[in-house]
């Protein structure tokens, strides 16, 4: 562990040892060893829950550990209770979606939680002292605008900002250029470059490899709860970053993931046209045919999750029109979409598509009432044989229907809330992140599956802030840019990752 | 529904890892707990007194607990689609009144009126809180003064004397020595049970409670579910009049005050989360039967009823707290 590197310091801002954490019955964190040096970027990767995110929130107090210590420099060993005892601590955090009250302004935001220390201290003094934090890192940022008016990369601002005002010298990055643009994302790592010129410790979360190589000093790899490795960043080579990041699972993945042959266009089965959404959504255009996958690209926030839930009815459209099979449907609410055959695979299955406390079987049926009860009551035999026959082709594990949904690993979930739209005779399938926190080996298994139901003469509309998945899934990509559909690309023999991310951003406008 | 329990955890125990038998223990603690409280209110009450125990006084308790149950139960269907009901004891007073003032001219339609009325009543509280999407707590407590204040209004607040015999005989008269509102209560409460286990509109009440967005989303209708449980509240709370204008033998536009937190009390002692979600009628009936215990056998310690409000109000907080405490830990 030890870093050939003079500028650091030889006592770390910040050691964890031996860190573990189990949820629902997964052992998340499998004693972690990360430590943090003064004046470095530590880089925090691997693939959606290896225990990244985990490792965050106990370090931010939002969870405690099971076992293991947390060790600050010159404070020694502490037990972070929560949030704001993690800053009171110096250790702060800027995550995915900010943690600022939107209604207040940018000097309330600053000092939020504070205000009873400072007394009844003048507003204008504590704007004056929010303008002084702020001066070196954006000058020109107004401490009276209200933190709901400003964009993304501004927010990030005021909450380094809110961390700085508390003394603070560890910052977390949990993928903060997810909705930046190129532009914004070069103003955030020369932000970070500054703070660790002036000795803050540095954790930064990414699945990006390039943002790693351009940050960061150092890199630890967290591959199913465990570290797999802790090295210099320049001792890396990519490749190996890969490896560690995807084990030996990457090279069947890749290896699978060949590209179907383009299928000549089946018939129309959905069709979009001028679909606007009051400061959403503007003139969408798009039509799906049955046998594709359609990829939708684009950053956090462009619209991709707005246009899938006002297709299936779950929000409200303010103009255009849905043609199923050709004809227009006006489709009100998600019951009126699934009767159309429309079904909507959410982006938070936690939140938007299980009933955590019901078993399996329960949340199988949750769309299939019509079928399992045309008489009101259930006929339970014929349910249990469905969902049983789904356990043994999906694989889903443990086998019995029976157990509460909420005990289930992500992709397990996930495989339920596809076989519970398969058996409600879905043709349309709409998949808002599908593989999102989902281990590799099931993400492998839904891709399957879902190339299945094209091959099926299905239609897909996938969105995925993954752009391999969606290269390795689409015959087709569309690219959300500000609510409106901005590029189309028919023929994706020549699509790259690059390529997609400059027209998601704005870079490019023409192919 | 104790082997259900039983299959349910050790299937959970088997799904997960030693983590998850901490929670599963917490959710078991409280069923014993329930179990235990009443086990031990009986026992103290047959110590500190001699005719508690006498079977006159214990179906005494079942009469007196009866009346509570069927309206626990409609709070308990509220309660498990993540809503409450704070209505009840108005719309209790407003149903009676307005069936014994109509039961001398014509018996049927003095019943008829009375059920549709306490039906309007929950479906106006489920209207409002669906469809305007309106907080619940508000709306039922606001109805909570309104259907008083009409009941107060409809006989400028004097009660309605002499319930018609026939009336009296069912909801108030006993079959082979078994009162009728307990029979009645138990009836209800078993085919509630039956409606949350075996059809679609009880895992959808689970659902919409448990989960309202992905219920949304499997593309179940959530306001349709919502109204339909305040309407069975409301006609569980008709019902309850029934037998509370047939015991009297009078109605009286104040009958039902504060019978909302009894039912809110029995609901949660008998396993309703007021998380939504999860809830037992038949546990309902359980809840209903502590609360009368505890209230007859203070009464019969000679503990003046001023204090006996005060122990519902101790043991609904106590039940809410425990219930807290057992499901928010994750």
């Amino acid at each position: 562990m030890q870093i050939p590197n003079a500028e650091t310091p030889s006592k770390p801002l910040l050691q964890l040892r031996g860190i573990a954490k189990a949820f629902a019955g997964v052992q998340a964190l499998k004693g972690v060893d990360f430590d943090l040096r003064a004046g470095e970027v530590h880089a925090l990767m691997g693939e959606n829950g290896a225990g990244k995110s985990t490792l965050m929130k106990i370090l931010f107090g939002v969870q405690p550990p099971d076992s293991g210590t947390i060790e600050l420099d010159g404070v020694g060993e502490v037990a972070i209770d929560d949030p704001r005892h993690a800053l009171a601590l110096g250790i702060g955090l800027v995550s995915q979606e900010p943690s600022l009250v939107p209604q207040l302004d940018v000097a309330q935001n600053i000092f939020l939680g504070q205000t009873e220390a400072l007394g009844v201290v003048p507003r204008s003094q504590f704007q004056a002292r929010a303008r002084e934090i702020l001066k070196p890192l954006a000058p020109r940022l107004p401490v009276t605008a209200r933190v709901g008016s400003l964009g993304m990369a501004e927010r990030q601002v005021v909450e380094i900002a809110r961390t700085l005002a508390r003394g603070g010298k560890i910052i977390g990055f949990d993928e903060p250029t997810s909705s930046l643009t190129p532009a914004e994302r070069d103003g955030l790592f020369a932000l970070i470059r500054q703070l660790k010129s002036s000795g803050k410790g540095i954790i930064y979360i990414s699945h990006r490899i390039p943002e790693v190589y351009a940050i960061s000093d150092r890199v630890t790899v967290l591959r199913d709860g465990r570290v797999v490795a802790s090295r210099a960043t320049q001792e890396v080579s990519a490749d190996e970053l890969i490896n560690m990041i995807a084990g030996r699972r990457l090279a069947e993945e890749l290896q699978h993931s060949a590209k179907p042959v383009v299928r000549a266009g089946g018939t129309e089965a959905l069709r979009l046209e001028g679909i606007s959404a009051a400061g959403k959504l503007h003139d969408i255009n798009l039509t799906l045919r049955t046998g594709e996958i359609f990829g939708l690209a684009g950053l956090v926030g462009s619209g991709r999750t707005e246009l899938a839930r006002c297709i299936f009815g779950a929000d409200r459209k303010d103009a255009g029109s849905v043609y199923v099979n050709g004809k227009p449907l006006d489709l009100r609410q998600p019951a009126d979409a699934k009767a159309a055959g429309i079904a909507l695979i959410p982006e938070d299955r936690r939140k938007q598509a299980l009933v955590p406390n019901m078993d399996v079987e329960r949340n199988f049926g949750l769309a299939n009432f019509q079928q399992y009860s045309p008489s009101g009551f259930l006929r339970l035999k014929q349910r249990r044989q469905d969902i049983e026959r789904y356990i043994e082709e999906m694989a889903i594990r443990p086998r019995r229907a029976g157990v509460r949904i909420r005990n289930l690993s992500g992709g397990n979930q996930q495989k339920v809330v596809i076989a519970r739209w398969l058996q409600s005779g879905a043709r349309i399938f709409l998949f808002d992140e599908p593989t999102r926190g989902i281990d590799v080996g099931a993400k492998f298994e839904i891709h399957e599956l879902m190339r299945r139901l094209a091959k099926d003469g299905c239609a897909l509309l996938v969105i995925s802030s993954e752009l391999p998945e969606i290269l390795a899934l689409c015959d087709r990509v569309g690219v959300m840019r500000g609510g409106r559909l901005v590029q189309t690309i028919d023929d994706c023999s020549d699509l790259t990752e690059d390529l997609l991310m400059k027209y998601a951003s704005g870079e490019v406008t023409r192919s | 529904m104790t082997n259900d329990r039983v299959s349910q955890v050790a299937a959970d125990a088997q799904a997960s890892a030693a983590p998850r038998e901490k929670k599963v223990s917490l959710g078991w603690i409280r069923s014993a707990s329930v179990v235990a409280g009443v086990a031990l209110l009986f026992i103290v009450f047959s110590v500190l007194t001699s005719s508690f125990y006498a079977p006159s006084n214990l179906l005494d308790i079942l009469l007196q607990s009866s009346i509570n149950a069927m309206i626990a139960v409609g709070m308990t269907l509220v309660v498990m689609a993540r809503g409450i009901d704070l209505s009840v004891g108005s719309v209790v007073g407003l149903t009676s009144m307005i069936t014994a003032s109509l039961l001398p001219q014509n018996f049927l339609l003095g019943i008829v009126a009375g059920i549709v009325l306490g039906v309007l009543c929950g479906l106006i509280n489920g209207i409002l809180i669906a469809k305007l999407k309106l907080p619940d707590f508000i709306v039922t407590l606001g109805m909570l003064s309104i259907y008083r204040g009409a009941a107060l209004i409809f006989t400028d607040g004097k009660p309605i004397y002499g319930i018609d015999a026939t009336f009296r005989a069912i909801f108030a008269g006993d079959v082979g020595g078994i009162p009728t509102p307990v029979i009645l209560a138990l009836a209800i409460a078993l085919l509630a049970f039956l409606v949350v286990r075996y059809t679609a509109f009880g895992e959808q009440i689970i659902a919409v409670g448990g989960n309202e967005e992905a219920a949304r989303l499997a593309g179940i209708n959530i306001d349709r579910v919502k109204i339909c449980v305040y309407a069975i509240s409301g006609l569980l709370a008709t019902f309850a009049g029934f037998v509370l204008i047939g015991r009297i033998g009078a109605a009286e536009p104040i009958g039902g005050a504060g019978f909302e937190l009894q039912a809110i009390g029995a609901a949660v002692i008998g396993g309703a989360s007021l998380f939504g979600g999860e809830g037992n009628p038949l546990g309902a009936l359980v809840g209903a039967l502590t609360l009368g215990a505890m209230q007859n056998g203070l009464t019969l310690l000679n503990v003046p009823s001023f204090w006996q409000l005060v122990a519902t109000g101790v043991v609904v907080i106590v039940a809410v707290f425990a219930d807290q405490v057992t499901r928010k830990r994750r």
